[in-house]
C-alpha cells in the first residue's frame, strides 16, 4: 500500500488530527496526554507502594488512581497506532542511543517534562490542540512558557552540538 | 457516554493518531526546535495548520453551546511549567507525543524518556504534598487568586458571555493571527529556497534546506 511506502505530508496528517481532535471534543474532551501519563504514574506507583501511596496527599487530593480514566488510552492507542504504521512500512527496529552523553540528555529531559507537565497541569499537547483553540487564558501562557524554553533547550542543544 | 465508551473512543482515536503521525514523522519538539535552530519549519507550518482548523472547529461549537471545553483554574504554574517542559523536550528530543510514537517505533531512548516523564511526575506529586501548590483542581474558583499566583478562567465561553458576542468570532480573530504565521513563513522559505536552489539545481535539483526527514537524530 501506498500509505505505507510514502512519507505522508505532515500538514495533511495535522489537518486529519484536528478533524478527529473536534470529534473528540464533541465526546469527551480535546486530545491530551499528560493526564493520561499522570494517571499511569499514579497506577503504578500504586502497584509498587500499595497501600502506602495514600500517604501522599497528592494521589488522594488532584489524582485518585483509576484505570478507567479514558486519557490513558489515548496515550496506549498512540503506541499501538505507531506500531502497526512502523511494522506495516518496514521502520521498526530497536534503536539504541549509542553515547553515554543521550543518555544523560534523554533521562535531564523526560525529568523535566514530567516535572513541567505536573507543574503546568498541561502539557504541550494540550497547550496546542486543546487550551490554545479553546481560546483559554491558560494556553497563551502555556505557549509562551513553551517558546521560552524550546530557545533555552535549543541554545544548550547547540552548545552540546558544537562542543 | 459510560467510561468503557470513553476508552474505546480514545483508544480508537489515539490508534489513529500514532499511525498518522508515524507515517508523517510528525513532531511537536521538531516544529519549534527546528523552526528556531534551523530556520526549517515543515513540522511548524502543520502544528500551525492544525490549530486554525481547531480554532474555527472548537470556538464554533463553543458558540452553540457544544464540546467539552478544559475547566481550571490558570496562572503563572503554566508559564513555568510549560517552560520547564519545553527545555525537557528539546533534551529528550521527543515531546509527550513523540516519545509514545517513537517506542512503538522501537526506539528505546524515547522509551527512557517516558520512564523518566513518569518518574518527574511522581517526584512532582512528593514536592505537591508538601506545598499544595498550585492549588489542587477541586479547590479551584474559577475568579483570580493572587497569593497562590492563579488568574482564575478564561477562554472563548466566557468572552462570549461576558460581550454577548459568539465565540466563533474570536475565534476567527485568533485563526486569521495564525495564518498571518503561517504565510510569513511560507514567504521566508521562498525568500530563503529561491537562490539557494538556483545554486545548487544542477547538482541534486533537492532545495539545500534540511527537510524534517533529515532531522537530526535525537
Amino acid at each position: 500500500m501506498e500509505f505505507f511506502k510514502k512519507t505522508l505530508d505532515p500538514v495533511i496528517a495535522l489537518a486529519a488530527i484536528a478533524i478527529l481532535d473536534i470529534f473528540m471534543f464533541l465526546i469527551v474532551g480535546a486530545w491530551t496526554v499528560g493526564g493520561g501519563e499522570t494517571m499511569m504514574t499514579g497506577l503504578m506507583a500504586q502497584a509498587v507502594l500499595g497501600d502506602d501511596l495514600e500517604r501522599i496527599p497528592f494521589w488522594n487530593i488532584v489524582f485518585k488512581p483509576d484505570a478507567g480514566y479514558w486519557k490513558i488510552y489515548i496515550s496506549l492507542g498512540m503506541l499501538f497506532g505507531a506500531f502497526v504504521g512502523a511494522v506495516a512500512s518496514k521502520e521498526f527496529y530497536l534503536r539504541v542511543p549509542r553515547r553515554l552523553s543521550e543518555w544523560v540528555l534523554i533521562t535531564i529531559g523526560g525529568l523535566l517534562m514530567g516535572v513541567g507537565i505536573r507543574l503546568a497541569f498541561v502539557c504541550n499537547v494540550s497547550t496546542f490542540f486543546g487550551l490554545t483553540p479553546e481560546m483559554n487564558l491558560g494556553g497563551y501562557l502555556a505557549i509562551s512558557g513553551i517558546l521560552a524554553g524550546a530557545w533555552v533547550g535549543s541554545l544548550i542543544y547547540k552548545k552540546i552540538l558544537e562542543s | 457516554m459510560s467510561i468503557l465508551g470513553e476508552c474505546l473512543v480514545a483508544f480508537v482515536f489515539g490508534s489513529v493518531v500514532g499511525l498518522l503521525v508515524q507515517r508523517s514523522r510528525f513532531c511537536n519538539t521538531a516544529a519549534l526546535r527546528d523552526a528556531m535552530l534551523f530556520k526549517s519549519y515543515r513540522n511548524t507550518k502543520a502544528l500551525l495548520v492544525a490549530m486554525m482548523i481547531l480554532t474555527i472547529g472548537f470556538t464554533g461549537f463553543i458558540s452553540i453551546g457544544e464540546g467539552n471545553p478544559m475547566h481550571f483554574d490558570v496562572g503563572l504554574n503554566q508559564m513555568v511549567g510549560l517552560f520547564l517542559f519545553g527545555i525537557g523536550m528539546v533534551l529528550a528530543g521527543a515531546c509527550t507525543v513523540s516519545t509514545w510514537v517513537k517506542s512503538g517505533e522501537g526506539n528505546v531512548g524515547a522509551m527512557w524518556a517516558l520512564l523518566f516523564t513518569f518518574v518527574g511526575m511522581f517526584l512532582f506529586s512528593l514536592f505537591w504534598s508538601v506545598n499544595y501548590w498550585p492549588p489542587a483542581p477541586a479547590s479551584m474558583t474559577g475568579e483570580p487568586n493572587l497569593e497562590a499566583l492563579q488568574l482564575g478562567f478564561a477562554n472563548a465561553e466566557t468572552l462570549q458571555e461576558k460581550f454577548g458576542i459568539p465565540a466563533v468570532v474570536f475565534g476567527i480573530i485568533q485563526a486569521s493571527v495564525l495564518f498571518a504565521i503561517y504565510r510569513a513563513i511560507v514567504r521566508r522559505e521562498r525568500a530563503t529556497q529561491a537562490p539557494q536552489k538556483s545554486a545548487v539545481q544542477p547538482a541534486a535539483g533537492k532545495p539545500a534546506t534540511m527537510t524534517g526527514d533529515e532531522v537530526p537524530a535525537e
